[in-house]
């Protein structure tokens, strides 16, 4: 048993973890950043379980337009509703 | 033999990165430590391109590296509020 397979499980429970943290966020901005998080995680694990392709994919949509996305949506309905400070 | 000391130092940089990652009190410190941990996981996509000897993870690495990048640079702008 490699070494990378080893590791497997242990990668799984951090996304896991991160997931949940999703899920029970008190402010909306650190849901966010953990999703990035979750992504980033997500395409090193399809990199081990040798899809690299699928690894590609993932790390282009999920690294760079989800979080970009997101921020602007949250920034355009903070500027609809007028309340700045909340974040 | 060195293959597993690289992993266990590589390892202890995901933890401590995912540990400030949640428990960070701010939104600055979850955003340097996404930061930090693209950082650690792009050199984590190198170390793997090395141990299983093929190319095309260094592929995965590049484009990982870049857009991780911009993600990092649309959240500062978030939080100087510039967008």
């Amino acid at each position: 048993m490699n070494p990378c397979e080893f590791c497997i499980p242990f990668i799984i429970l951090l996304t896991w973890i991160a997931a949940v943290y999703v899920i029970f966020a008190k402010k909306i901005m650190h849901a966010v950043i953990v999703t990035g998080f979750v992504s980033l995680i997500a395409s090193v694990l399809f990199l081990l379980m040798k899809a690299p392709d699928v690894a590609l994919t993932e790390a282009s949509i999920g690294a760079g337009l989800t979080i970009a996305i997101f921020v602007f949506a949250i920034r355009k309905i903070e500027q609809k509703e007028g309340k700045d400070g909340k974040r | 033999m060195f293959n597993i000391i690289f992993f266990v130092l590589l390892g202890l940089g995901v933890l401590f990165c995912f540990l400030r990652l949640l428990l960070g009190p701010t939104i600055v410190d979850r955003a340097v430590a996404l930061d930090t941990f693209s950082t650690v996981t792009s050199s984590i996509l190198v170390f793997l391109a090395l141990f299983f000897k093929r190319g095309i993870y260094l592929d995965v690495a590049l484009v990982y590296a870049i857009l991780a990048f911009v993600g990092s640079i649309v959240i500062a702008r978030y939080i100087e509020k510039g967008i």
